[in-house]
């Protein structure tokens, strides 16, 4: 069952290097031979990613799954272009990544919320400072502009599942959990077709982390938007994705970097794959998962392997 | 008795005995001025080194209702208390020195808008930073005879030695504050389609502004230094320049209140600008 979900990407990745832009319109992120290293003192260099070719299509919800230090945050950096890779390109939207544009919504783990603005100014800043910038908000039609925002940020808000009350905070007085739903409105807010989050859940208490992953699926199946979402929590992945990316090491010298141990489709219907809904699959699909993720060691690790270590409890 | 141990850190002192203790400094420090005062006026009752508290009533009289030189403006012998205060030697000296904080103050403004752009943007940081690190280690008071002979000895050079002496110390800590900002909030930002001044003034700047204010309140006691520094050397009037004149002949009975209300000046200074930081920022939490 489990090889059955898995296919082959290789190939789709030859053809796109072949045509040198993506020419199809439904291919949202387009990761060309990509290669990251870090110089390291005495010119040695470490390798982090290594020719990694991916390409994503409008729609997908992909998942970046791997170890601590495997690279895939650094690979979503790379997407949304506060690194530049030291080899290859990227491009977001038929357009090359040469800098952090508006062409992907950001959702990190942390300071995911700008502290100094209340909730609802938080969601009315993306749509308000992308039409009128810093002196613009004197011209004369930023004020009604403005309230038209604002109404659209409470609707938000409220399928977010926030209160009205909340709109008047600001966001040290909000939960972890809540601060996330706000910054998931905030993106969402500039309607833009891709959304990049970093780690988003994984400061969060399991049951909070499960609300929020339920959330975002229903964001998901409203409007489809390409997300890419970094975890290192497998379950997670699962019941989000619609497409699997593991990244693992093959060897621990410094020249090899990460690259891509598996690329596998998901079912991600309505609701993902669960513990709850799959039962044994699920497990099994577990393990096969971390299996690759774990790249090199997973031969002299098989033995003190402590099972899935409970984090599918968050799902 | 390891209650009362002054040792102990765990030791929990209630409220009355904690506010009797906070005191006693005080208390302490009065008494003993006044032990000295009254042994002094006892072998000189013209002492004027520890004025005791009729002096000191005479000479705070003096500089709040009589001007500071015979060639002010002398109000008439029935001019009112406020009319007669107006034109004192104290609010004299107060508003020419205030005038001088005042206004490198504001010149300290655009010192702390180049530090943001040096925190953020690399290229001012490449062209700026160095300087004023090495700026920074100059002692401004080194510079005074400079500052004299290029500004002359009138306002400028004052305010100019406030400025050179605060501005690099404030430049490199508002650097620190703004390169301390999550890079998440720089890149969030960019993906809301802010462009490079929205990012500088209307996220990284409104959320280092109270941090700097909290610089600022910590910069006071140097500008208020550097000030007096100045004044002493070469000024005509001043709250400095009072002190340093009074000095001249024992004036202990006017230099006391002056200093005490200097430093009444800096305490409500410090404390409105902390207020106005609360007020402003009710998201700041430090």
């Amino acid at each position: 069952m489990v090889s059955g979900v898995s296919t082959p990407v290789k190939l789709e990745n030859e053809t796109a290097a072949v045509i040198p832009m993506p020419a199809r319109a439904a291919t949202s992120i387009h990761v060309d031979g990509v290669s990251m290293c870090y110089p390291l003192a005495k010119k040695k260099q470490r390798t982090v990613l290594e020719n990694i070719s991916l390409e994503i299509e409008d729609g997908e919800f992909v998942v970046l799954l791997g170890e601590t230090g495997c690279g895939k945050s650094t690979l979503l950096r790379m997407i949304l272009g506060q690194e530049r890779p030291t080899s290859g390109k990227i491009y977001v939207s038929g357009k090359a990544v040469e800098r952090v544009d508006a062409r992907s919504g950001y959702v990190p783990q942390k300071y995911s919320l700008f502290p100094d603005r209340t909730v609802l100014d938080n969601l009315t800043m993306g749509p308000e400072t992308s039409k009128y910038h810093i002196l613009g908000r004197m011209l004369p039609g930023f004020r009604s502009f403005r309230k038209q925002v604002r109404e659209e940020a409470m609707r938000q808000l409220e399928h977010m599942g926030l209160r009205p009350t909340d709109a008047g905070k600001y966001p040290h007085q909000l939960s972890g959990g809540m601060q996330q739903r706000v910054a998931i409105a905030q993106a969402l807010m500039m309607k833009n077709r891709v959304l990049l989050m970093d780690e988003a859940f994984s400061a969060l208490d399991p049951a909070t982390r499960a609300s929020l992953q339920r959330l975002l699926k229903t964001v998901w199946n409203e409007s489809k938007p390409t997300i890419v979402f970094v975890t290192h929590n497998t379950a997670e992945a699962l019941y989000l994705g619609t497409r699997l990316i593991v990244l693992a090491r093959t060897s621990h010298e410094d020249h090899c970097g990460s690259k891509v141990a598996l690329d596998m489709k998901l079912p991600g219907n309505d609701d993902g794959m669960s513990l709850k809904k799959n039962g044994q699959e699920f497990l099994d699909l577990v393990d096969y998962v971390e299996r690759f993720s774990r790249g090199s060691r997973h031969d002299d690790q098989a033995l003190d392997e402590t099972g899935v270590d409970g984090e599918e409890e968050a799902v | 008795m390891a209650y009362f141990s002054p040792f102990d850190v765990q030791a929990r002192p209630n409220r009355l005995l904690t506010q009797a203790l906070s005191c006693l400094l005080f208390v302490i420090c009065i008494g003993l001025y006044m032990q000295t005062s009254i042994n002094r006026h006892k072998e000189n009752p013209e002492d004027r080194v520890t004025p005791n508290a009729a002096q000191l009533a005479n000479g705070i009289h003096a500089s709040v209702f009589e001007p500071a030189e015979e060639d002010d403006y002398i109000p008439a012998d029935d001019a009112s208390k406020w009319e007669r205060f107006k034109h004192s030697m104290i609010v004299k000296d107060t508003v020419s020195s205030g005038r001088r904080f005042l206004i490198s103050l504001a010149l300290l403004i655009p010192a702390v808008v180049l530090a943001l752009h040096i925190g953020l943007f690399p290229w001012f940081g490449a062209g700026f930073l160095r300087f004023v690190l090495f700026f920074d280690k100059i002692v401004a008071l080194s510079l005074l005879p400079i500052l004299f002979i290029v500004f002359g000895i009138d306002e400028w050079s004052k305010i100019a030695l406030i400025v050179i002496g605060v501005a690099p110390t404030m430049i490199l800590d508002v650097t620190q504050m703004v390169k301390a900002v999550p890079q998440e909030q720089i890149v969030k930002a960019f993906t809301l389609d802010a462009n490079n001044f929205d990012v500088a003034y209307r996220v990284v700047f409104r959320q280092v502004l109270p941090q700097v204010i909290n610089s600022l309140r910590l910069n006071l006691k140097p500008m208020m230094l550097f000030l007096f520094a100045g004044e002493m050397i070469a000024a005509s009037d001043g709250l400095a320049y009072r002190i340093a004149i009074m000095r001249r002949h024992m004036g202990m009975d006017v230099i006391l209140p002056y200093v005490l209300w200097v430093a009444f000046l800096l305490f409500a200074i410090d404390l409105s600008l902390r207020v106005l930081n609360r007020r402003m920022h009710p998201w700041f939490q430090a």
